[in-house]
């Protein structure tokens, strides 16, 4: 089924089909009737061919609907929100979070806890970042709230572990320095289009 | 062997009524009168009365015990039964009474010399056989009447339980309620 | 015909103990992983090959759970009600005839442990007895869950073993004897009961069913109404003894069955009478499970008006139809 077609909610233009049932019978004898007119045309055994069929199905063309999870996984969808990410600038290697407090002050469960203080270059470092898990909802306003795309969701939705803090540190979440390469940048809210590149005609500073 | 089972089954059956009797918690009375019955059932099978074993096991414990357990349902088993002894001497009199009068009527044919069976077993017939050979040449009347008897008291409980069968009181309110109790 | 010794019924008691036994675990392992390729899932699968070692995980799981006992319950009779169940559902079983007689060692294993000449009776009788487990544990637990499904246990088995009892009476009648032996030669020599008594062997199936407690009709231990109805308390291998009284039953119930119905230990065409006996109960079985995953449960008052307004009159009417046929 394709997705505009699941999409469709106009009852009536689908292809919906009306079961010929009779009216509950009131009557004794209509009940009667009902129970032989059942009991004679073996409508019981139409449920025990269903599941034979599916266990044939399942048993000789392989058509079984199990995922044994923790060898496979589905594939999760790109704007998946599960434990965050800070990314990192690409040419520097330094972490893109600018320390402004943003996401901070917008997170509704009040779960992001951020410190700052002036590095040796007068350059505003974030000192402290923790996200406290706990009360994390995933709602994904710290990362749509982020202006310089530094704080997003990642894939990582297996979220057991033996100590809540496993996650939550700014290192831990921060792309490791040597897999910079291959970072990704998250497409939900707050990310650059696609296109991004054909819609900007001429660099800001132009105007 | 067979002395040998049956001074154990009586044991254990005296030993089990005991505790029905003696008991004061409900749910140990009705589980050793139930434990009985199978027991007894023993006896019969030790007997060669197979048919009557099974039947014993079938009808009471199968049957009528459970139909006890069903009336036990409405009590709380797990407390125990403060029984009332008004006049231990007469409940003693009365149980011991009739406890020698039954040894006495069923220890009498073994005293006396000219007792015989009237009904000989056929020769060659199997156990159900022989029970079904008796039951319906000799008592055959007694075994109608009882049968239509059972017909009779089914059909009255029926008749006992189905009344008023078509009023529902949880699906009235309560004024209709109180109508139908005035109108009683 | 060789002489039956007491050395040769003591050989066929432990078969049949460790046999059934065995199958009764190994059952579990079936039923899940029938319902499962049912709903096209795989079931069991990570303890050994296919997830077939999953009994031993499962023994070993029932066998080191903590025995709990609820503190207002009836202790003794908490304790002896799972007792009852799996020992009746084995004393039942020494009455039926499972294989075909023969030698082992140069003693002489009759087909059935006990040859009593009332063999069917003793079988119905004995499950009727085994009704004492769920009841009694129901009652005991001091749990409400538990007395409505001890409740639902006495009215579901009375009403039961009448079904039963009449719905064999037409076999009963045909072949003229109680022995399950005497069934087996009927067939020998006659077409299958199933075809001669059609009606007689659907009422016995549903109240096989009803009287091993099997989902159609597993109303003592509904889990949706009413948690785990006897068996809300129990855990551990008390829980477990339950467990294998409900598949000794099973089996008992399809061995009836086969050969009752199906032709029992009779060789069929070419294939020999052992062989066609496990089959057929093999297909019993399966036939429960094939059930258990395409029905949903029966409300606990239309049950009861199925056995009273519909499956009794019909076996009565079946036995009175046998009755003028076999007199004209």
């Amino acid at each position: 089924m394709s997705l505009e077609h699941f999409k469709n909610r106009n009852v009536g233009t689908q292809n919906y089909r009306m079961l010929d049932l009779d009216p509950t019978p009131v009557t004794g004898w209509g009940q009667f009737k009902q129970v032989v007119r059942r009991s004679l045309s073996l409508e019981l055994l139409v449920g025990l061919k269903v599941t034979l069929r599916e266990m044939l199905k399942a048993l000789l063309f392989g058509k079984m609907h199990t995922t044994k999870y923790p060898f496979e996984k589905l594939p999760i969808g790109p704007r998946y929100r599960a434990i965050h990410e800070m990314k990192r600038l690409l040419e520097s290697g330094h972490y893109r979070c600018i320390g402004c407090g943003l996401c901070e002050k917008i997170c509704p469960a009040d779960a992001i806890r951020m410190d700052t203080h002036y590095g040796e270059n007068q350059r505003k470092e974030v000192s402290e970042y923790t996200i406290n898990f706990g009360r994390c909802i995933f709602c994904g306003y710290c990362a749509e709230v982020c202006p310089e795309l530094a704080i997003v969701h990642g894939g990582r939705y297996e979220t057991a572990s033996e100590q809540r803090a496993s996650f939550s540190l700014f290192e831990d979440m921060l792309t490791p320095i040597d897999q910079l390469k291959s970072q990704r940048e998250f497409p939900g809210y707050g990310s650059v289009s696609v296109n991004a590149d054909t819609n900007i005609k001429k660099t800001p500073l132009a105007y | 062997m067979i002395p040998f089972a049956f001074y154990l089954f009586a044991i254990l059956i005296t030993g089990l009524f005991l505790v029905t009797v003696m008991s004061k918690n409900v749910l140990y009375a009705m589980t050793s009168l139930a434990a009985g019955m199978v027991l007894i059932s023993g006896l019969f099978f030790i007997l060669g009365a197979d048919f009557l074993g099974v039947v014993q096991l079938i009808v009471y414990v199968g049957a009528v015990m459970a139909v006890y357990a069903f009336a036990m349902m409405f009590f709380d088993v797990t407390r125990d039964v403060e029984e009332r002894h008004d006049k231990p001497w007469l409940v003693f009199l009365l149980g011991g009474g009739i406890a020698v009068t039954l040894v006495v009527i069923f220890a009498a044919p073994i005293m006396g010399e000219t007792v015989h069976a009237l009904y000989p077993p056929v020769a060659g017939a199997t156990n159900p056989q022989a029970v079904g050979l008796v039951l319906f040449t000799k008592y055959l009347l007694p075994f109608e009447v009882a049968s239509v008897m059972l017909l009779v008291a089914m059909i009255a409980g029926i008749i006992l339980a189905g009344k008023k069968m078509e009023i529902s009181l949880s699906a009235m309110d309560e004024d209709m309620i109180a109508d139908t109790k005035e109108h009683a | 015909m060789m002489e039956v010794t007491y050395l040769g019924i003591i050989i066929k008691a432990i078969l049949i103990l460790a046999i059934i036994s065995a199958i009764a675990g190994f059952g579990t392992y079936i039923e899940r992983k029938v319902l499962a390729f049912m709903q096209r899932r795989l079931g069991p699968m990570h303890v050994g090959p296919y997830g077939l070692l999953q009994i031993a995980a499962d023994g070993i799981k029932l066998f080191t759970k903590e025995d709990f006992i609820p503190q207002n319950a009836n202790k003794l009779m908490f304790m002896v009600a799972p007792v009852i169940t799996a020992a009746t559902a084995f004393i039942a079983l020494s009455a039926v005839p499972v294989f075909p007689d023969f030698t082992i060692f140069g003693i002489f294993v009759p087909s059935i442990a006990a040859d009593v000449n009332i063999g069917i009776l003793f079988v119905l009788g004995m499950m009727a007895a085994g009704l004492y487990g769920p009841l009694l544990a129901g009652m005991s637990q001091a749990n409400k869950w538990g007395i409505i499904g001890a409740a639902r246990t006495a009215a579901q088995f009375i009403s039961y073993e009448v079904v039963t009892g009449l719905s064999l009476l037409a076999p009963i009648m045909m072949v003229g004897s109680l022995s399950l032996i005497d069934f087996n030669h009927y067939n020998e020599t006659h077409p299958w009961m199933v075809f001669m008594q059609p009606v007689a062997f659907v009422l016995f199936l549903i109240a096989g069913f009803a009287e091993t407690n099997r989902t159609p009709f597993d109303l003592l231990e509904n889990e949706a109404e009413i948690i785990a109805g006897y068996a809300t308390e129990y855990s551990g291998m008390r829980w477990g003894m339950f467990f294998i009284g409900e598949y000794a039953n099973m089996i008992t119930v399809s061995v009836l069955a086969s050969i009752i119905f199906l032709g029992g230990y009779t060789d069929l065409w070419f294939i020999p009478g052992w062989l066609a006996i496990i089959l057929k109960i093999a297909f019993m079985f399966f036939l429960m499970l094939w059930v258990r995953a395409s029905w949903p449960h029966v409300r606990p008052d239309q049950f009861m008006w199925l056995a009273w307004k519909v499956l009794m009159p019909l076996a009565v009417i079946n036995v009175v139809i046998t009755g003028i046929v076999i007199m004209v």
